[in-house]
């Protein structure tokens, strides 16, 4: 698609999703529980209405149900507000899997500055990502959360 | 409207005109976790798994084009490219924990006529075998996907599974080429329209002593790759891409003549290639 907004910064996403799932567990921001209508019977049934509506604040912090859960939230960006509807499921307590939904009618005025790695060449340099127009960067593939961990946890461990 | 998520280990994003209907989005979800239990190395109760067993296994219809395809690549690149990496992958540490400890005296996978046949949909495994379609799997899901989303006559959109990227309709993708080694750079732009692009680096993913093992393996020598850091291929199909990009680690773009495609190749030494009808610009 035409688009002449800044590529979709994926620390910016990482970002919005640490930045709601914290707010979730710390019970700030206000959800409304999905009604799926039909949709079958979990075996965690959650036989409590939920007392959400939007609006209204839970107290509780930490005692989620299980189910979907949505919001809708404002993300301040350097370049303005982005909308964002966040869609978090939870299952036994943990969060099972997480959505987005972004509105980029803003641009991300933020660059993303990355870090210089050794064996960095000379010859091919390019140039800088704000020089061009954009609809994305393709890299490699994003490493992988979980890899990321494996390898800080084993530099970790070889640290001490 | 940009609907993003994560699966398969990476981050996907599916940018549209309008908002995807809560049914599509179940449909999409429902049938990446279908391709995961079915080809995921990283799962224990995957049908890929299984394999660790000889027998004959009856696989869903979507894996004869998958594997067509795989033994194409396997018959350019004189065996470098092989489903069968995978025990090499895992003895090197790339396994279901991401150990990352690599063993020592890490073999070489078997030719695949000795391990594995398949006929239509039934694959027999005569020695056990780790799959892994990490090198064409992501891009080949990311058609099924478009399909899905085709399916529900959504007539303009982009995937891009973090560096898997499907164009369809409307307007022209200008996708940064990232430089590896500097990711606030790109190294040229690569304009996609109605095509896929996929990108490949090596040195991502790193890890052991000295950092000398990447997921990049070479399976005629059981090394990682040394002498190509970074490629990107585009095609008609991702799954397409996704094969190349990775069959360009291994051999020149001339290798790959049987396929129409575009591609670009960063070696090792600092020199960047293109091929003739690349459409686009390198910053050189």
């Amino acid at each position: 698609m035409e688009n002449d907004a800044k590529q979709p910064n994926k620390v910016l996403i990482g970002i919005i999703i640490v930045v709601v799932l914290a707010a979730v567990t710390a019970g700030i921001v206000f959800f409304t529980r999905e009604q799926d209508a039909g949709a079958p019977a979990s075996d965690t049934a959650n036989t409590n209405t939920p007392s959400n509506t939007s609006g209204s604040s839970n107290e509780s912090t930490g005692s989620y149900k299980d189910g979907s859960y949505q919001a809708n939230g404002n993300y301040q960006t350097p370049g303005g507000s982005e909308k964002v509807t966040v869609k978090v499921t939870l299952a036994k307590g943990i969060i099972e899997s997480v959505e987005l939904e972004r509105d980029p009618t803003t641009r991300e005025a933020e660059e993303y500055q990355g870090k210089f790695e050794s064996g960095y060449k000379a010859q091919v340099v390019g140039k800088n990502i704000d020089e061009v127009r954009l609809s994305r960067v393709a890299g490699s593939s994003l490493t992988s959360g979980g890899f990321n961990q494996a390898l800080e946890s084993i530099k970790e461990e070889a640290r001490a | 409207m940009i609907y993003q998520f994560e699966a398969i280990g990476t981050l996907w994003s599916i940018e549209s005109v309008s908002v995807l209907p809560h049914d599509l989005k179940d449909k999409i979800q429902n049938r990446i976790t279908e391709f995961d239990v079915v080809y995921s190395r990283f799962r224990e109760d995957s049908l890929v798994a299984k394999l660790r067993q000889p027998g004959v296994y009856t696989f869903p219809n979507d894996v004869k084009k998958l594997l067509n395809f795989y033994e194409a690549l396997y018959q350019v690149t004189d065996g470098a490219v092989t489903p069968l990496i995978g025990e090499t992958l895992e003895h090197a540490g790339y396994d279901s924990e991401y150990s990352l400890q690599p063993k020592s005296g890490i073999a070489t996978p078997p030719a695949w006529r000795d391990a594995m046949t398949w006929n239509d949909v039934n694959v027999e495994v005569k020695q056990p075998i780790v799959l892994d379609v990490g090198a064409a799997g992501k891009g080949y899901l990311v058609d099924i996907v478009a399909e899905v989303l085709k399916n529900h006559t959504i007539t303009d959109f982009v995937i891009d599974a973090s560096g898997d990227i499907y164009h369809y309709g409307q307007g022209v993708e200008r996708v940064g080429l990232e430089n590896p080694y500097d990711e606030g750079k790109v190294v040229g732009v690569a304009k996609l329209k109605n095509k896929s692009l996929c990108a490949s680096s090596s040195n991502r993913r790193k890890w052991g002593d000295g950092d000398d093992w990447h997921h990049i393996v070479n399976a005629k020598t059981g090394k990682p790759v040394q002498d190509v850091v970074a490629t990107w291929a585009v095609a008609d199909s991702t799954m397409v891409a996704d094969g190349l990009a990775t069959a360009l680690f291994f051999v020149p773009f001339h290798a790959l003549a049987d396929w129409d495609f575009e591609g670009v190749r960063l070696l090792a030494s600092g020199t960047i290639e293109k091929t003739d009808n690349f459409v686009g610009e390198l910053f050189i």
